[in-house]
């Protein structure tokens, strides 16, 4: 997407005014929850953007991409620093105190998100005037396609209060796996046929690995939903064990951070 | 009412007292009463009538199919229609573009008239212009809010784009030939020696029957698009499969592809020309075989289909595993000229017209072509026509 926007407007508060603490903390919550929306448009339309300059070698279209971070970093900051706002003046309980929580997991998400688009861009930037063979666009093709349809299940789940799309998102992400694979051995193969310098092999081995890692990000976003609607702890390996243990533990009183 | 009322009472407590006239005064009340009457009736119907012309005005607004917002003074959004639904209350790339309708709606409160251009990659890729409108006088601060408009332009900006390429493209394509059988000439005059002329003479030929080419195919391709009412006789599909097939089998031969024809519905027919129908194909399989690599294999495949409505169609399909298509050219293959990548096309020896004349033969049978294409896997050409009925079948041969 590009357009110029400026950081004002939208529901954008700078600070707390006394006419934002009398609004109903529910409201409050709701500008956060369509600030976030945004935030995630921003990083699903900027994935395309990304990929389409890669493979046209749009020079100006990337320096386009790297400047409309800085719309995210801030609205990112405005956003966490509302979230923390509610957080201390309102001490909310249980689900709405989730949803707080979740809200600022995911702007940290969505905000790395587009970092790995901003280094998307900035590698196209790097390999200007290669030419890449035809197999090898069609992998980085569908890598943007499956990351930038992950980030919008994952959206869709926190919108929908949908704990069941999250949960699909670490399966869907397996397919983006597996096409990051394929790509990698792209890349070598088509080293090896001469017909990609080494230079620019690096260079799109790393951009392949930041479309990997928005995968990531989407995947952590479900986590975070599903933490948001039920209750359940991500890490389901590693961390509910964990946390399972604890809850088996002796009680100890842990202070509150 | 209550003023007739009033009335009505003060009229009776004249006429109480006034028992002399009372005759009189009676019948002046009784008319009083029913003017206020006719008065309240005609208001009840000024009041039906803006009614129904304010449901006509919304019914209107709800059938533009463009995006329509209205916001109040203190751009609250108070109105929008069915289309504009998709981008109030949004996610993703609608979700930005809620974002400039509503910092429009500002502009707009301020008076000012502006609007804003957005792209979004979606998918699917597209441009859409949102406007502003100031409502009211908001000059004299009498605004009374703002109209947005979002209308999506892709096909214009689509449109433009073929125009501007189209010119581009068939200067190109007559000059680079012209230029070098000028350059040809010039070197011939300079030269005696058969043993250079007679190359150069060879090359001359080349170019000029390149020329040639390209406006045969022109030509050919404006007496389809004249709409030149093709002959309409039942054609067996897998008559045409095998007919292109025919014909692509040496070149394809040549380059080690393989031209595999699947065998399809038995006597699945449409009805049309079947010399434009095998050239279609024929042009969609010298693609395929020219844009695939050694070893790779070309598959014809014809299949009923039936549509949503009910109709019945035929659908014959080409498919490679060659260098595929760009998503972004995907649209676009189908002009006149337009190549994905000139240099190598133009070592291929195209001329760029081949799938606007299978778009257009699509197009005189009432049917259309479309692609599916990954690349670097291949892609997949299908050919839908109109599927021959029951009794027009018994004809076909
Ligand atoms: N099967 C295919 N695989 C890959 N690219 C294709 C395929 N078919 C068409 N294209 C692309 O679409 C462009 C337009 O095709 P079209 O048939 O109109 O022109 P052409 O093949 O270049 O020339 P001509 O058909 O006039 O000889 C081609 O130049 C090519 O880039
Ligand atoms: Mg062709």
């Amino acid at each position: 997407m590009t357009t110029a926007a400026d950081g004002e407007d939208m529901g954008m508060q700078p600070a707390m005014t006394d006419t934002d603490i009398r609004k109903s903390f529910h409201q409050q919550l709701d500008d956060i929850k369509h600030d976030i929306v945004r935030m995630a448009a921003i990083v699903t339309e900027a994935v395309p953007q990304g990929t389409a300059v890669l493979l046209d070698g749009d020079l100006h279209g990337a320096q386009e991409l790297i400047e409309a971070d800085d719309l995210l970093d801030t609205l990112a900051l405005d956003t966490e620093e509302r979230c923390y706002q509610l957080l201390a003046l309102q001490q909310p309980m249980a689900s709405d105190l989730r949803s707080i929580v979740t809200a600022l997991r995911m702007v940290s998400e969505i905000e790395r998100s587009g970092d790995l688009v901003v280094n998307i861009a900035k590698g196209a930037r790097r390999i200007y005037g290669t030419t890449f063979p035809p197999r090898m666009r069609g992998l980085i093709t569908q890598m943007g396609e499956e990351s930038a349809k992950l980030f919008r299940i994952a959206i869709d789940a926190y919108v929908e209060h949908d704990d069941g799309k999250a949960a699909a998102l670490p399966d869907l992400d397996d397919r983006l796996d597996a096409l990051h694979k394929d790509y990698i051995q792209e890349i070598f193969e088509t080293h090896g046929r001469e017909e990609l310098e080494i230079r620019a092999g690096v260079q799109l081995a790393l951009i392949g690995r930041y479309y990997e890692r928005i995968g990531d990000h989407a995947v952590n976003i479900g986590e975070r939903v599903r933490y948001m609607v039920t209750g359940w702890l991500p890490e389901h390996t590693g961390a509910a064990r964990e946390a399972a243990r604890r809850q088996t533990d002796p009680p100890h009183i842990e202070p509150a951070d | 009412m209550a003023v007739a009322i009033v009335a009505v009472g003060v009229v009776l407590l004249v006429a109480v007292v006034g028992l002399l006239v009372l005759d009189r005064r009676r019948r002046a009340a009784t008319d009083q009463c029913a003017d206020l009457e006719t008065e309240l009736e005609r208001m009840r119907a000024r009041a039906v009538a803006s009614a129904t012309h304010a449901t006509a005005l919304r019914e209107a607004l709800d059938a533009i199919p463009l995006g329509v917002i209205i916001g109040d003074r203190t751009g609250t959004v108070i109105y929008r229609n069915p289309a504009a639904a998709l981008f109030l209350d949004a996610r993703h790339g609608e979700a930005l573009v809620e974002v400039a309708i509503r910092e429009l709606i500002g502009d707009a409160i301020q008076g000012e008239r502006t609007s804003r251009s957005l792209e979004l990659f979606g998918p699917p890729r597209r441009v859409l212009e949102v406007q502003a409108v100031p409502l009211g006088d908001a000059g004299t601060g009498a605004g009374t809010g703002g109209l947005i408009v979002v209308e999506d332009v892709s096909d214009r900006r689509r449109l433009e784009a073929i125009r501007r390429d189209f010119v581009a493209n068939i200067s190109h394509e007559l000059k680079t030939p012209v230029g070098a059988l000028g350059l040809l000439a010039e070197t011939l005059l300079g030269e005696d020696d058969p043993e250079v002329t007679h190359p150069l003479a060879e090359r001359m030929v080349a170019e000029a029957f390149r020329v040639n080419r390209t406006i045969d195919d022109l030509l050919e391709l404006s007496r389809i698009e004249a709409g030149e009412a093709p002959v309409r006789q039942p054609v067996l599909v897998q008559q045409v499969l095998d007919g292109a097939a025919d014909r692509i089998r040496p070149a394809a031969t040549l380059r080690s592809i393989e031209v595999v024809v699947e065998p399809g519905p038995l006597g699945l027919t449409v009805m049309g020309d079947r010399r434009q129908l095998v050239s279609a194909m024929f042009n969609l399989l010298d693609n395929a075989v020219k844009y695939s690599e050694p070893d790779h294999v070309v598959t014809l495949r014809s299949s009923a289909v039936c549509a949503e409505d009910g109709s019945a169609w035929a659908e014959l399909a080409v498919v490679d595993q060659g260098m595929g298509i760009p998503a972004r050219d995907l649209e676009r293959v189908f002009e006149r000229f337009y190549r994905v990548d000139r240099a190598r096309s133009r070592g291929t020896g195209g001329t760029g017209l081949g799938l606007a004349i299978v778009r257009h033969v699509a197009g005189n049978h009432h049917g259309d072509v479309s692609v599916e294409s990954q690349e670097g896997s291949g892609s997949t050409f299908r050919l839908r026509l109109p599927a021959a009925l029951a009794n027009e079948e018994a004809q076909a041969g």
